[in-house]
């Protein structure tokens, strides 16, 4: 095998390490999303008497605006965290990342925000499509 | 499992991928060092191996960090820089060890000071993404 022939297997082999990563990492995602969904309906998330569901997006916007958008953008697209937009994950999910955070990525907010505002975000998040 | 168990099996199986490059790039360019003599080519050996083996051991490190960030190749902040250095090190990696593998004719001198460029190259990306890692590492819980 000649040098050149050397290196074209070379590149190919690191490609296929970098491709086969990618496809594990876009199954482990699509299992992640099923995985979401399939939780039972979370009932920790008290949502206050008498609160409309327009009162409640409303009142999540405020929220956003004060705890979310110097990281997501104003108008939740991105900065240095991620775009909000259309999140295909469950309400408990997104319940447990405001409330637990992510490791190295985004604070904890359990002490911020009462389980009554957090259902109050994830309904004004829900309008972001 | 719970993301801090996967967090701790990725620590562990990291260490070998990351320290065997080092130790490859070394003894590489000690047979830079003594190109003429005997040793030069047991060096080479043991820095092939060494290669193989990082190689290796890559793969369960890598398929532990898919699974630790539910398949995120990217992320944020952090994880994003070490991502950023983690996937050309592993695909340098990779290639460098298959190079090596498919290498049947001595090198000349000139030749493997390229792949001695190359091995260090893979060892500082591989330190950048350590040192990231080790960074979110320290954050888990």
């Amino acid at each position: 095998m000649n040098p050149c022939q050397r290196f074209l297997a070379s590149a190919l082999a690191g490609g296929l390490a970098l491709g086969g990563a990618t496809l594990l990492a876009h199954g482990l995602q699509a299992q992640a999303r099923a995985l979401s969904h399939e939780q039972p309906p979370w009932t920790g998330l008290p949502v206050p008497p008498g609160a409309s569901p327009e009162t409640l997006r409303a009142n999540g916007r405020d929220l956003f605006l004060n705890s979310c958008a110097h990281c997501h953008g104003a108008d939740a697209r991105g900065d240095e965290g991620p775009d909000l937009h259309a999140l295909d994950v469950s309400d408990r999910r997104i319940a447990t990342v405001i409330r637990l955070g992510i490791s190295g990525e985004m604070p904890s907010f359990a002490k911020k925000h009462s389980p009554e505002e957090i259902a109050a975000l994830i309904a004004y998040l829900r309008t972001l499509r | 499992m719970d993301p801090g168990a996967w967090a701790r099996l990725h620590g562990a199986l990291i260490h070998f991928p990351v320290a065997l490059p080092v130790f490859a790039a070394g003894c590489d360019t000690a047979a830079l060092g003594c190109w003429s003599r005997p040793t030069a080519a047991r060096l080479q050996a043991a820095g092939g191996y060494a290669l193989y083996l990082a190689a290796l051991g890559s793969v369960p490190a890598v398929v532990s960090g898919l699974v630790l960030t539910r398949g995120d190749m990217l992320g944020h902040d952090a994880l994003r820089r070490h991502h950023l250095l983690v996937w050309p090190a592993w695909t340098l990696l990779i290639a460098l060890a298959v190079w090596r593998a498919l290498r049947r004719e001595e090198p000349t001198r000139a030749g493997h000071a390229v792949g001695v460029a190359f091995g260090w190259l893979l060892v500082a990306l591989m330190g950048g993404a350590g040192h990231w890692g080790g960074l979110l590492a320290q954050s888990f819980p």
